[in-house]
């Protein structure tokens, strides 16, 4: 799936696809995964300082990761038809931030969108590289609902001269702290 | 007015930074990991034994926000549900440290680690949980540390007046 690591572009904005949060869908992910009266009651939720009925976060979160799942797998099949070899996507090691920034509400419609702010070879995993997919959902109104930072791992096309990028680049750092030489 | 559903729930005053609460254990099927990922996170590897045995994961693996969300359903249910919690922030530094296979047990516990009254509102309390979550061999599956609302029952006078 996706592209291979030497393909993926940096600083760019990948939209991922919108989704519409509807009451029955927001309390049936929040019964089984998140069961806080103002993700489930819709009545009980008039007496939280929300005001009403609000979706999981966790719920607006994963839906983004399937969008980026559906993005990455259709950039994958657009590859093959061109004749190129797409990329593989593995496992994620973690995320660094999430912040929710606004409630979201029966009806809302998300907007999601990702950028790969930097990447390096990972130090672990030879002939994988890492990225730091920075992901964030809009509401209609324009407000950001949440920002993210999750972390990703994605195939070498070239991994012996990724190892001999990561073998200069810990000459460099290594030098870096040294004192200059005279 | 006091909240009705939250009234008799435990308060930012309630609670202690070192508190601890247990999570789970509860078991993962593979039919749970697979029903999971088809809808939030269809990778091959989540979705396919043999596809899985020959993948970086070494076998049927649940997906990483599987596995976060079935420990945020214990937060819930030994604390969250306990508590007066007006949402949540945010978390950080969530690490997934060894994949939750077919057949493991995840559980472990959440300690309060911070608590801080909100520079915005004095009916709102900070707090700050972090989650060690582990397989039933006692090996680290997931960390993370979230950041919650919890509504203070008394709220300093001097603040709310200097916020009125």
């Amino acid at each position: 799936m996706t592209r291979f690591w030497e393909d993926i572009e940096t600083g760019v904005d990948y939209p991922l696809g919108e989704h519409t949060f509807g009451e029955e869908e927001m309390v049936r992910f929040a019964k089984r995964w998140d069961p806080q009266y103002f993700h489930t009651d819709p009545e009980a939720a008039r007496s939280s300082h929300f005001g009403g009925l609000i979706a999981s976060g966790w719920h607006t979160i994963v839906v983004g990761h399937r969008k980026l799942v559906d993005a990455l797998h259709s950039e994958a099949e657009r590859l093959k038809s061109l004749g190129a070899e797409p990329g593989l996507s593995g496992p994620s090691p973690g995320i660094n931030y999430v912040h929710f920034e606004q409630p979201v509400r029966p009806g809302d419609t998300l907007t999601y969108a990702m950028v790969v702010t930097h990447k390096r070879p990972s130090r672990s995993l030879p002939g994988w590289g890492i990225l730091f997919n920075q992901i964030q959902a809009t509401n209609q109104h324009g407000a950001r609902v949440y920002l993210s930072e999750v972390v990703g791992f994605t195939k070498m096309r070239h991994p012996t001269i990724a190892a001999r990028v990561k073998l200069i680049l810990a000459r460099l750092s290594g030098r870096a702290g040294q004192p200059p030489r005279r | 007015m006091p909240n009705p559903v939250t009234k008799d729930r435990w308060h930012f005053e309630d609670l202690k930074v070192g508190q601890t609460f247990t999570l789970g254990p509860q078991r993962v099927t593979a039919d749970e990991i697979k029903s999971f990922a088809a809808e939030f996170d269809p990778l091959p590897f989540h979705l396919d034994e043999e596809v899985a045995k020959a993948s970086m994961l070494g076998g049927l693996a649940a997906s990483g926000f599987h596995t976060a969300a079935m420990a945020l359903r214990m937060l819930v249910d030994s604390m969250l549900s306990h508590t007066a919690a007006m949402g949540g922030l945010g978390f950080e530094k969530l690490a997934w440290r060894r994949p939750l296979m077919a057949g493991d047990e995840l559980g472990g516990g959440a300690t309060i680690t911070g608590l801080r009254p909100s520079a915005s509102d004095p009916h709102m309390g900070l707090v700050t949980i972090h989650l060690e979550m582990h397989n039933q061999s006692g090996q680290e599956v997931m960390v993370m540390t979230l950041t919650n609302i919890v509504e203070i029952r008394h709220p300093h006078p001097l603040v709310l007046g200097a916020a009125g």
